[in-house]
């Protein structure tokens, strides 16, 4: 019997010894791509430059939705795609409610999000890097605090409210009213002008910032987002000293500034906002197109040629989804490589005019808004020049000028007079403020 | 010594008979009292001794004896035993009944070891060969399986040809890891990925789990089983530690048995129909006008006066009748030494869509062999090459590529088939025109599969008293898949509009292999060897490695079907790799049959886990007492009484790559950059560990003919990994870590009983029941929709939160979150029964019942909106779409009662046989039998088990236009020679 136990204990000590003569694992890497830790602590210059990349091209995320969503709530167009949400719950169909969980209310503010945490993260690595002078650190820093505070305008644009702090993703600061957020990002887009003055930009930004990739041009584009979030806190004095110093230029190309550029790579973006065009009843587009809305063709002063640059005719012009029709559908960009604008003369022009309003300058506003009728075949104003009036007619050439390019909207909101919109259903409700989302845990 | 019977007693008496005792010879014939043909292999013992041996091929045996009387217990796998008093050496004859539920059935617990069913601790349960495909012919083993086991839910995401199955033992038990059992063949981990096509990057879906792939589980021949063991929940699975946690399938495939080659031929021929056609909205020219206007009325009637008739697209499409043939040969035999089964089958099915299907050529080879006294060897070998078209189904936005998707907006009236030049016309209300996509687009994939399983078994040690072998085994699962889908550039819509036409060619590749060394000392302790010790100590190692890549191009060259002949490419790649390492002990103790209780601990690492060389521990602990056994009994009627309890831990380690918080590459027209992936991982990240404790009883009546068998069990599943929605504002939309806890409790009953047993007609029924219950006990964030799992509060989706079942459902009705619905069954049902008659016919029947259970019918959403739901002219119909488009609008009970199978066969009788064939066929089997056959069910679409979702996680229940379910007839032929 003994035996029997010893021989059975010789092959527990066999298969003791065999345990520790098995493989210690490895620590685990991710082999499908790099870590943020990784890039966190001493980055390269190439690394930094790969995260400056990255920022640029996240800015892109959640456009088109952001575009036709609140395109859609302020009856400037309708989008027949496969998701009945678009011509439902955005028109409030049947009084339906907005949704904080649906792909319209947290496609945007992830998107959004995501770009301004990739800046962050940036703004860290820059910081915490041996490999860079003080000069470009501050480029790095100046670039990335610019791109979150236009994508923090957008959340308010969209949301009137805003998340700002967010630099630390387990202490996320509250979720700002509009006034407050935009005086945050004010304060944010002047310490990022700050950083820019002398600063060295290390890194090529794509070619939609051709003319504005450089500390001193891209400081620019930095005075022209400062001038923007100025006329929305109804600063105009600011807004027109910013505007002094950004590529604003009442003579120039009204297309000149600063693009999302799109292209057919495998990690790149097309651009969502571009739909194929209808060219005959047979092979018309009726299920992933943006439709015009009626109001906005009906409206139009005779001979814009904003309209027929920006719209065409259906085939068919009666087809239609979800009870909603619309005669024309968009033309707004020929390819799905189109760059979209992201903040171009034009509008820095109706900024002015806006501005000019802000500070009873009633006359530089009139000549604003004259060079946008002009470049439109229009005629000179021939409105009063009182507040109400001005207002009508910047809104009006704002709502051409800015067709389909997530403005009218706001625009609406902040004059409020989103009430005034066309209903088209029977049962449909007017929203101008899309919820926050869920996730955000409110 | 009363009533000790184990498969070790019988080896070692097998090995020590010639030197053990002389004394008077007996003969004797075992018979099978079904077909009163001999029964090769059976077990012949002389009860309270270690004396047997087992009957020949013609089913004979002959033993020494050397005291009388005595008592012969004979048993044979899948028949109810049988004990017969000898009073004086003479030639007997033994007949053996099947039995339903045989507790003699030895049944795979341990990791070396074995157990007779009726000394077993918990309620596991056995699928053999003729259950699972014995009434009629099924394509895949998880397809198989419904309404056969208790405590399983069976989701299918997909009618297609080759499945698309989610198989749940006991509920959920990982919110966002594997709920998926483990699956063991023959001593190999077998993969069962569900592997994403690139589908959805032509047709819009969300993400790959909507692109409804099958699961690879669907190469495996279920024809090739001979019997499965399902172990449910934690405390059966402990000793599978991490790998254990949503429960283990064992499956045994069928080997050589001693006795004369057996050739076995047979043919199953038959076809696939729709089950359950929704039909067409019964338009007339006023509701189209009232509908869409004057223009669409006057296309309506132009169609009426040119035609007669509306087109019918749901016929058009789903409307095709499915060849379906499977062909399968296999030989078998074996003599003392070498034991062999080889076989090949191969299958061909088309769906009920023109240009879908599945085939699949398995060939199989199994050899057991002994070497000598101290070693035995058996190697496993198959080889699969699968194939499957399983068109395009499911959600999608705007591919334009989805039957159901396209069919909800399609007017009955418009015109989708081409002219006579070829050209296929636009659907004018959808972004695709069906037929187009039927006759042109591909979305197909080809597997070529081995799987391999080596064991070696030493005995080292054979004496009286102690035995002691090492078993050494191990296993490799190679799995090459490529898939391809293809959208042609004349197709409606594309996801480039400027490069039209689509094309993702994926090659994937996956490896599993496993290794396993155990080592088991059967010790009889006690004065007598009254109690049986089985002590069993050994280590495993498991290795996962998985390379896919995905190659797709746009804008193709006119007809045109490879990759390179396309304007845009793009690759994607994705790599992972998994090593898992355990240890484990367990000892049993097996007193006299009378008590029997089992301890063991297993000791687990994973690559998987933020610490990969950190071991956690799975203990588990078991009791049953045959009070039946005891010596006190003495109530004859009731011949087993088992009361059983056990406790068990297990684990699941998170899935790869939750340890990690990674950036993406992106570009932006220039050089490549990183932008952050979107999941923030948890380096500290632990195993979701499952604790059950499960409780019950089995009483068997009149030797056997009726039992009953009863379990309870609390699973509490602790440190769920979840998946949640962090704040977008955090640059994060997900988190993966620890963060909550689960309980599922439920029942299970079966009771089973040989009603007939006459002559001339036997009756075996089996009734089942079945319920689960689950409840987040624990939730550290607050509620939040499961991401991937729905679209949304606004339509309605899965909902963590604590107190709440995790299969709820919950939809924003008018601002507020509410509770519409629960996936999850009331309770399930079935009822099987075989009934054979004058020895010659078998009629079998399977009925299933789901009670209860909600699903989201989102097809309806889409139908509602394209105005073509059926319902439409009802009014209230017409009320539906005055409401809101939110979740309760479209929730609807999904509860059904399911003909499942049904057959009939009839066997020629032997002598007719050989009269007409000649002596070289031992018998011929004909039969005609049914799947799906009907379905009661309120559930207004195609199927109420579905899920757009595929398999993994939460899944099931949520419905967007799926491939329609099938049902299938066939007619059999069998010929053994």
């Amino acid at each position: 019997m003994k035996n029997i136990y010893n021989k059975i204990s010789y092959i527990g000590i066999a298969a003791v010894m065999m345990l520790f003569a098995s493989c210690t694992f490895d620590e685990q890497v991710d082999p499908n791509g790099p870590s943020v830790d990784g890039v966190e602590s001493n980055a390269t210059i190439g690394q930094l430059n790969e995260l400056v990349v990255g920022v640029e091209a996240s800015a892109r995320n959640g456009i088109a939705i952001e575009t036709t969503a609140s395109g859609t709530m302020a009856r400037e167009l309708y989008l027949f795609d496969a998701d009945p949400r678009n011509t439902g719950d955005l028109l409030g169909k049947n009084g339906i409610g907005l949704d904080n969980n649906s792909f319209y209310s947290t496609s945007q503010w992830n998107g959004s999000y995501r770009c301004i945490k990739n800046a962050n993260l940036l703004i860290n690595a820059a910081t915490n890097s041996n490999a860079v002078s003080d000069e470009e650190r501050r480029g790095y820093i100046g670039f990335a605090k610019t791109m979150i505070a236009y994508e923090l305008i957008q959340m308010v644009k969209s949301y009137d409210r805003a998340r700002v702090d967010v630099a630390d993703e387990n202490n996320l600061g509250p979720v700002l009213e509009k006034d407050e957020a935009l005086a945050e990002i004010r304060t944010m887009l002047n310490e990022a002008n700050t950083d820019l003055t002398g600063a060295t930009f290390l890194f090529n930004l794509s070619a939609g910032f051709n003319g504005f990739n450089d500390a001193s041009s891209f400081a620019q584009y930095n005075r022209a987002v400062a001038a923007m979030a100025a006329v929305y806190a109804g600063d105009g004095g600011a807004a027109i000293t910013a505007l002094g110093d950004s590529y604003f230029d009442l003579m120039g190309d009204l297309n000149n500034g600063p693009k999302h550029l799109f292209a057919t790579g495998g990690n790149d973006a097309l651009n969502g906002l571009f739909k194929l065009q209808s060219t005959t009843v047979e092979n018309q587009n009726n299920g992933d197109q943006i439709i015009v809305h009626d109001s906005w063709i009906n409206d139009a002063e005779p001979g814009d040629t904003r309209v027929a640059n920006k719209a065409a005719l259906r085939p068919d012009p009666t087809a239609s989804q979800d009870d909603l029709v619309g005669a024309y559908e968009t033309r707004l960009y020929a390819s799905s490589t189109s760059p979209i604008d992201i903040l171009r003369n034009e509008e820095l022009i109706l900024l002015y005019a806006e501005a000019s309003m802000l500070n009873s300058s009633p006359g530089d506003a009139v000549t604003a808004l004259n060079v946008i009728r002009n470049a439109a075949g229009l005629p000179n104003y021939t409105g009063g020049l009182d507040d109400a009036s001005l207002t009508t007619e910047l809104l009006n050439q704002r709502r051409y000028s800015l067709w389909c390019e997530n403005h009218r909207m706001f625009d609406l909101r902040r004059f409020g007079l989103s009430n005034t919109l066309p209903i088209d259903r029977a049962g449909d409700v007017i929203y101008n403020t899309l919820p926050i989302p869920l996730s955000e845990n409110e | 010594m009363s009533k000790t019977l184990s498969l070790r007693a019988l080896v070692f008496s097998l090995v020590f008979f010639p030197f053990l005792v002389l004394g008077q010879n007996i003969t004797g014939t075992v018979i099978d009292g079904a077909s009163s043909m001999p029964l090769v292999g059976a077990n012949v013992i002389v009860k309270g001794t270690t004396n047997g041996t087992t009957t020949d091929f013609d089913g004979n045996f002959s033993l020494d004896i050397s005291e009388f009387p005595a008592v012969l217990e004979v048993s044979s796998l899948g028949y109810t035993s049988v004990e017969q008093t000898l009073n004086q050496a003479e030639s007997v004859t033994i007949t053996l009944q099947e039995s339903t539920t045989s507790l003699d059935e030895v049944v795979i617990t341990g990791l070396g070891t074995s157990i007779k069913r009726s000394n077993l601790a918990n309620a596991v349960s056995s699928v053999s060969s003729e259950e699972l495909v014995g009434t009629t012919s099924q394509t895949t083993v998880d397809g198989a399986l419904y309404g056969k086991v208790t405590g399983v839910n069976i989701t299918s995401s997909s009618g297609a040809p080759g499945g698309g199955f989610a198989v749940r033992l006991r509920g959920i038990s990982s919110i966002n890891g594997n709920n998926q059992p483990l699956i063991i063949v023959d001593g190999v981990y077998i993969n069962n990925v569900e592997i994403p096509s690139g589908l959805r990057l032509a047709s819009g879906a969300n993400a790959a789990n909507e692109e409804n792939g099958a699961n690879r589980l669907a190469d495996l021949d279920p024809n090739d089983i001979e019997d499965m063991e399902i172990l449910k929940g934690s405390s059966a699975a402990a000793i599978y530690g991490q790998r254990g946690n949503a429960g283990v399938i064992i499956i045994t495939t069928k080997r050589g048995k001693l006795g004369k080659t057996k050739i076995n031929f047979s043919q199953d021929t038959g076809f696939n129909t729709i089950a359950n056609p929704l039909g067409m909205r019964p338009w007339t020219a006023q509701s189209v006008e009232d509908t869409f206007g004057p223009d669409e009325r006057d296309k309506y009637e132009a169609v009426i006066a040119s035609r007669g008739s509306l087109y019918d697209y749901e016929d058009e499409i789903y409307g095709d009748t499915g060849l379906i043939t499977d062909t399968r040969i296999s030989g078998s035999g074996g003599s003392e030494k070498t034991k062999f089964f080889i076989g090949a089958g191969y299958r061909d099915e088309e769906g009920i869509i023109a240009n879908t299907g599945f085939d699949r050529f398995s060939i199989r080879g199994n050899i057991d062999h002994e070497i000598s006294n101290t070693f035995s060897i058996t190697s496993t070998s198959n080889y699969v090459r699968s194939n499957s078209s399983r068109s395009f189904t499911g959600n999608e936005n705007e591919g334009g590529l989805s039957y159901g998707y396209a069919l909800a907006f399609t007017r009955p009236w418009v015109n989708l088939y081409p002219d006579a030049n070829g050209n296929y016309p636009n659907n004018p209300n959808y972004s695709g025109n069906s037929i187009f996509v039927r006759d042109n687009a591909k979305n197909e994939d080809s597997n070529n599969r081995f799987i391999q399983g080596m064991t070696l078994k030493t005995n080292i040690l054979n004496t009286e008293k102690n035995r002691l072998k090492f078993v050494l085994s191990g296993g490799v699962d190679y799995l090459s898949n490529s898939t391809y889908v293809y959208v042609p550039e004349t197709h409606q819509s594309h996801p480039d509009p400027q490069n039209p036409g689509f094309i993702a060619v994926g090659n994937n590749d996956f490896t599993q292999f496993n290794s396993q060394a155990v080592a088991v000392w059967n010790n009889d302790a006690l004065a007598n060897g009254d109690l049986g010790l089985t002590t069993q100590a050994g280590v495993t190692y498991l290795y996962q490695d998985r390379d896919n890549v995905l190659t797709t191009g746009a804008g193709l060259l006119a007809n045109q079907t490879s990759v390179d002949n396309s304007a845009v490419q793009n690759v994607f790649q994705t790599r992972s790799e998994e090593k898992d390492f355990g240890m484990f002990a367990q000892v049993e103790g097996n007193y006299k049959d009378q008590i029997i209780a089992t301890l063991g601990y297993r000791l687990d690492k994973s690559t998987r886990n933020g610490d990969p060389n950190e071991f956690f521990g799975f203990p588990k602990a078991s009791l049953a007492l045959n009070i039946a056994n005891m010596d006190f009994w003495n109530v004859d009627a009731i011949n087993q009484l088992k009361f059983r309890t056990a406790y068990g831990e297990t684990g699941n380690p998170a899935q790869f790559g939750s340890t990690f918080t990674s950036y993406a590459s992106t570009t932006i027209g220039g050089p490549v950059g990183q932008t952050l992936a979107g999941l923030k991982g948890d380096p500290n990240i632990k195993p979701e560990t499952a604790k059950e404790f499960e409780i019950g009883f089995d009483v068997g009546v009149l030797n056997n003919r009726i039992n009953l068998e009863a379990t309870y069990y609390n699973k509490q599943v602790e440190d769920l990994i979840l998946t949640r929605s962090l704040p977008g504002s955090s640059g994060f939309t997900q988190e993966r870590t620890n963060l909550a806890d689960l309980k599922n409790t439920g029942v299970e009953l079966a009771l089973s009983g040989d009603i007939l047993r006459g002559e001339n007609a036997t009756w075996n029924s089996r009734l089942q029941f079945y319920k689960n219950t689950s409840e987040i006990t624990r939730l550290d964030v607050p509620a939040f929709a499961q991401p991937g799992a729905g679209f949304g509060t606004g339509l309605g989706t899965f909902y963590i939160e604590e107190g709440q079942p995790v299969t709820q459902l919950v939809g924003n009705i008018d601002g507020e979150l509410q509770q519409v619905g629960n996936v999850e069954p009331d309770f399930q049902m079935s009822w099987s029964n075989n009934l054979t008659l004058f020895k010659q016919f078998d009629f079998s029947f399977l009925f299933q019942l789901k009670q209860g259970g909600e699903n989201l019918n989102l097809s309806r959403f889409l139908t509602d909106l394209g105005q073509t739901s059926p319902d439409l002219e009802t009014p209230e119909g017409q009320d539906r779409l005055d409401s809101p488009t939110n979740a309760l609008r479209f929730v609807e009970d999904a509860g059904y009662l399911r003909l499942r199978e049904v057959a009939l066969y009839y066997r020629l009788p032997s002598k007719t046989v050989e009269k007409l064939l000649g002596g070289n066929i031992e018998g011929i089997k004909l039969g005609v039998s049914g799947r799906n056959v009907f379905t009661v069910t309120d559930y207004s679409s195609y199927d109420p088990e579905v899920s757009v979702n595929g398999g993994a996680g939460l899944s099931s229940g949520i419905e967007v236009t799926p491939f329609p379910s099938a049902k299938q007839f066939y007619l059999h032929l069998n010929v053994n020679f």
